[in-house]
């Protein structure tokens, strides 16, 4: 039976390769002709054009979709502009989304297939596959210019890329705030507008006050805390820390901290809302759903806005989508960034990862080239170098909304090891909010759970 | 008698060597790919297996595991799902079978259609229809019942803890009719006619005439189903990833969605694959039951 | 046959099936409905029972992905799994159910036991093992394991018992070999079992989101519900364009159930006729 069962096996990994061997070859052929076809019509140019330190190379970029990097035409054109500089370099472009792309590249790490380059924020690249050592350190990329001119914009952008290693693995570009959104013509028509100050910031007492004045109004589905998953749990995080100024994390990023008495007041303060009815919490849906709500004018309120929502949103709504910071007891809001670079996987290939650090360093620092990839994502460049991108485009009045933002900026607390499994918490701990007579309690055992997450990664 | 004997093992040796030589493609792809990887998988469940980790632990994940509450959780809710979903999934689909497979040809093709047009959607597509469906603000099912007065609140279904786990058994009937339904029919249309007819000549009640005659012959359909029906209940997991996370309050997790949720979120690969040990014996002695219980009921 | 006469009970009959049939015909007409709405009416807070403004842009816009080269994978990678599913499970559900053969029974229980495994379960093992031997990221990592998957051997065994042991041995008798018993004799008598396996691997292999996920990951191998799953955003979803995808992918499975359903009116039936 054994010798069967071995007999068998055998057989099966021989038939396996072959069918391997013969029928492998029409999903890869096409790339291969690809390749081939542009080595031999730029051969010619590559001999003198060849740039010292850009070996030929194959490499693969990975994109989640920031802005328009999630969009092929785009894409494709920097790949272009990026081939005429170094046309011996070869880059073929997948395209994820945040719904599977965390599962993708967990696939490839296990089958030891990652792309060379992959695009998105710290959180993964430095605290997830970064602190599991799957990256290579970008310190050649992070030479004093750069430093200087990122350092110049936001030291919080340089912490969030750099691991507690000492190690920088993500070379960012570009940034964002993230806010909340109101319902223009809906608030002035409740006489809610009057809570809002000029500069865009609310107290807490005073969105009680709009708060009621939209249920007044007989606007019943005010805003909607929702907790039905991870999706855009950036903005309900905001929201809740910031009503009475929580932190969310200690300061070394080591302990989360949203049972703090501020902390807990912030979720008490929702949970009556919710009680009193000026505020729903929702267990059935996530930021996606809750968006979509708002744009067909049933919520008067979105907890999930930034530039890039504003661009996508706008011809879908009916009304003025009016961008605000989140209420805060003293109106000095402290908001949530985003910071999208590239990072390399550690392919082991010295080749290859230089050529993916040219390839980086073309799309992020370019003359030419930077000022697009900036303008690409619908978001702020993180080099103050680079100034405005908008000024003069039509998107400049927007751009300059969401740039008087940045002042605001708070801790990118987003690299805190563990943070896969607070994310799951978090909106979890909402969903318990919701239900609870104790919030300190729940909060307790929230921040229990996550502070064991974090220890256990930290080893 | 020792001539005839040698004969016997000599008749055995080649039926044996032909069922093997049949079974063999069937075997390679099986054991290739299912049988080796089910051996890596119990062999990782003793590992403390991660991203950057690969240490033996023993039956650490298992002891883990049985500790954990939100796994009992899920056990709970995934057994829900099971001893609902099986017995309605399989009652309904023998009703609606026979009351379709005297019909003519036509209106049995239409409704076999209509009910395996669910299968034939496809998971992804199917949950964003019914996730609209039950949205508290702008869904159908609210709409709907507001309209004819049944309710008077707009109910959020999937984010209530009483509604969210029937909502989803809800939704996994209606994807898993289809091919009950298909098979029940076909096997129906084969019950021997002389012996229906026969039994009500002799005056045998309608239920007297399924129970006597129908019921046995359709018995291998039935344990077919069951079995089927049984494993993809156990394994239920798209539909919470897609609608619920889980939530509300782990009101919807089963198991097979914490095992996702360990293993590709977390990647704790070692305890998933513990866990996922676990469901398969669980989901065999299932499986091995119903086939006692049937059979026996064939073949004395 | 019988007086027709409507009964309290048949009336009964009549209106949950309506019901029933409602709740299963009522996604199916959504997608393919909203796949013609733009988003606003999409996403309307009244529902918009017909789409008012039909317009054919989320079809333009579907097609400008490779939305092709996803249906024809797709078509490759089902029909593929399909035909040696129901090769292998054919032969392999004959032996085991006419054949007496040494180690049958462990043989049987072998595939009845592995039936309960869940498929995610083994991902992780089975990405090991398809990167070793260099098949992730091309499509016949979906195509085995799907192939390997036990539930055909049970579904044809289970057929199998059917055929009449008189039958086989008659055929000896003549001097046919195993092969041409097989497929003189059996093949034409399972045939409504493979049409039904055929259908169930063809439409189990198009829908199957998971397996597809994690073992393809290159644009040139990317299938119909991976491509309709990269439609999604994470701040806004474009359920137009889902539902174009959606409305796409489900016209060849539609076609194939039509097909071969003819072979469920064959009278196709599991199991022994006791004999």
């Amino acid at each position: 039976m054994k010798k069967l069962i071995a007999l068998l096996l055998t057989g099966t990994m021989v038939f396996s390769m072959t069918a391997c061997g013969s029928k492998d070859e029409p999903a890869t052929a096409p790339a291969e002709e690809q390749s081939g076809e542009t080595a031999e019509t730029e051969s010619g140019a590559a001999e003198d054009a060849a740039s010292g330190d850009a070996a030929a190379a194959d490499i693969t970029l990975w994109t989640y979709p920031v802005g328009s990097f999630g969009d092929a035409a785009t894409v494709d054109g920097f790949v272009a502009a990026f081939n005429e500089k170094y046309p011996d370099i070869h880059v073929t472009v997948e395209y994820l989304d945040y719904t599977s792309g965390d599962d993708q590249v967990t696939a490839a790490i296990e089958a030891g297939t990652t792309p060379d380059i992959v695009l998105e924020g710290p959180e993964r690249l430095v605290s997830n596959w970064g602190a599991k050592g799957k990256m290579v350190s970008l310190e050649d990329l992070w030479d004093e210019e750069a430093l200087a001119d990122i350092s110049a914009t936001s030291e919080a952008v340089v912490a969030a890329c750099k691991a507690p290693d000492g190690n920088y693995y993500e070379y960012p570009f570009v940034m964002t705030t993230h806010t909340m959104a109101i319902n223009y013509e809906l608030f002035e028509a409740a006489d809610a507008l009057q809570y809002i100050n000029e500069d865009r910031t609310w107290t807490t007492e005073n969105f009680e006050k709009a708060l009621q004045a939209l249920v007044d109004y007989g606007q019943t589905n005010t805003g909607v805390v929702y907790c039905g998953g991870q999706g855009g749990d950036q903005g309900t995080r905001a929201l809740a820390m910031n009503l009475y100024s929580a932190q969310f994390t200690n300061a070394e990023h080591t302990e989360w901290t949203m049972n703090s008495e501020a902390g807990v007041k912030g979720l008490q303060q929702l949970k009556d809302w919710a009680d009193a009815g000026l505020l729903a919490f929702d267990a059935g849906i996530q930021a996606a759903d809750e968006l979509q709500l708002f744009a067909n004018g049933t919520l008067a309120m979105t907890f999930c806005w930034n530039a890039s929502n504003q661009a996508q949103y706008a011809s879908q709504t009916a009304f003025t989508p009016y961008a605000v910071a989140f209420p805060s007891d003293d109106a000095v809001p402290e908001l949530a960034g985003g910071i999208w670079g590239f990072g390399i996987f550690d392919n082991g290939d010295a080749d290859k990862i230089a050529a993916a650090k040219t390839f980086i360093e073309f799309i992020c620092d370019d003359e030419v080239q930077g000022l697009e990839s900036v303008k690409a994502t619908g978001f702020f460049p993180v080099r103050s170098s680079f100034g405005n991108p908008y000024e003069g485009t039509e998107d400049e009045e927007r751009m300059a909304t969401f740039g008087s933002f940045q002042q605001w900026l708070g801790d990118y607390y987003n690299v805190t090891l563990g943070w896969a499994e607070q994310r799951t918490e978090w909106w979890n701990l909402l969903q318990r909010v919701e239900q609870t007579s104790d919030v300190q309690a729940e909060a307790d055992l929230y921040a229990e759970t996550c502070n064991a997450a974090t220890a256990a990664a930290s080893n | 008698m020792g001539n005839s004997l040698k004969r016997n093992r000599v008749l055995v040796w080649r039926e044996t060597r032909a069922a093997y030589l049949f079974l063999l493609p069937a075997l390679i792809f099986f054991l290739g790919f299912v049988i080796v990887p089910m051996f890596l998988c119990l062999f990782y469940s003793f590992f403390n297996y991660t991203m950057n980790d690969f240490s033996f632990v023993g039956l650490q994940n298992y002891v883990e595991m049985f500790g954990d509450p939100i796994f009992q959780k899920a056990l709970v809710n995934t057994v829900i799902i099971v001893v609902v979903a099986v017995p309605t999934v399989t009652v309904f689909s023998l009703w609606v079978a026979s009351a379709i497979y005297k019909m003519n040809a036509f209106s049995r093709a239409f409704y076999r259609c209509v009910f395996y047009l669910p299968v034939v959607t496809g998971t992804v597509a199917v949950s964003v229809v019914w996730k609209w469906m039950f949205n508290k603000y702008t869904g159908l099912f609210n709409y709907v019942l507001n309209g004819i007065g049944v309710i008077d609140e707009q109910i959020n279904w999937l984010g209530d803890e009483r509604t969210a786990l029937a909502c989803i058994i809800l939704i996994l009937f209606t994807t898993s009719i289809g091919q009950p339904i298909v098979l029940y029919v076909a096997a129906l249309g084969n019950v021997d006619t002389t012996l229906v007819e026969a039994s009500e000549v002799d005056g045998a009640t309608k239920l007297q005439t399924f129970w006597k005659i129908k019921w046995p012959s359709i018995m291998p359909t039935t344990l077919y189903i069951l079995i089927i029906t049984t494993i993809n209940s156990f394994q239920c997991y798209a539909l919470i990833q897609l609608l619920t996370s889980g939530g509300p309050n782990h009101a919807t997790d089963t198991i097979m969605y914490y095992i996702y949720y360990q293993a590709f979120k977390l990647n704790r690969y070692g305890y998933g694959n513990a866990m996922g040990i676990f469901l398969a014996v669980v989901i065999a002695i299932f499986s091995l039951i119903q086939f006692k219980v049937t059979n026996n009921g064939k073949n004395d | 046959m019988k007086a027709k006469r409507k009964s309290g009970y048949d009336i009964l009959v009549i209106v949950v099936m309506i019901i029933l049939a409602i709740l299963m015909i009522f996604p199916l007409y959504w997608i393919i409905t909203g796949s013609f709405k733009d988003a606003a009416a999409i996403n309307a807070a009244v529902p918009e029972w017909f789409p008012k403004n039909p317009i054919l842009e989320n079809y333009s816009r579907l097609f400008e992905k490779p939305a092709l080269r996803w249906l024809v994978n797709t078509v490759f990678m089902a029909v593929m799994s399909m035909a040696l599913t129901c090769i292998t499970a054919a032969m392999a559900g004959y032996a085991l159910a006419k054949k007496r053969f040494i180690g049958q029974a462990l043989m049987f229980s072998l595939f009845v036991c592995a039936m309960a495994l869940p498929k995610q379960v083994v991902l992780i093992p089975l990405l090991k093992e398809m990167s070793f031997l260099g098949l992730h990221d091309t499509l016949w990592a979906v195509i085995l394991p799907t192939v390997g998957w036990p539930f055909g051997v049970f579904l044809m065994k289970q057929f199998a018992e059917g055929i009449p042991g008189e039958m086989l041995e008659a055929a000896r008798i003549d001097g046919a070999g195993e092969i041409k018993t097989f497929t003189t004799i059996v093949m034409p008598m399972i045939k409504p079992g493979i049409g039904a396996l055929a259908i169930f691997t063809f439409i189990s292999t198009w829908n199957d989101y998971f397996l597809q996920l994690i073992m393809l990951n290159a644009s040139e191998v990317l299938t119909i519900s991976l491509g309709i799953a990269k439609l999604q955003a994470e701040m806004a979803t474009d359920y137009g364009l889902i539902m174009a995808g959606a409305a796409v992918a489900a016209v060849p499975i539609v076609t194939v159930f039509l097909l071969f359903q003819k072979y469920f009116t064959q009278g196709i039936t599991l199991g022994a006729v006791k004999g």
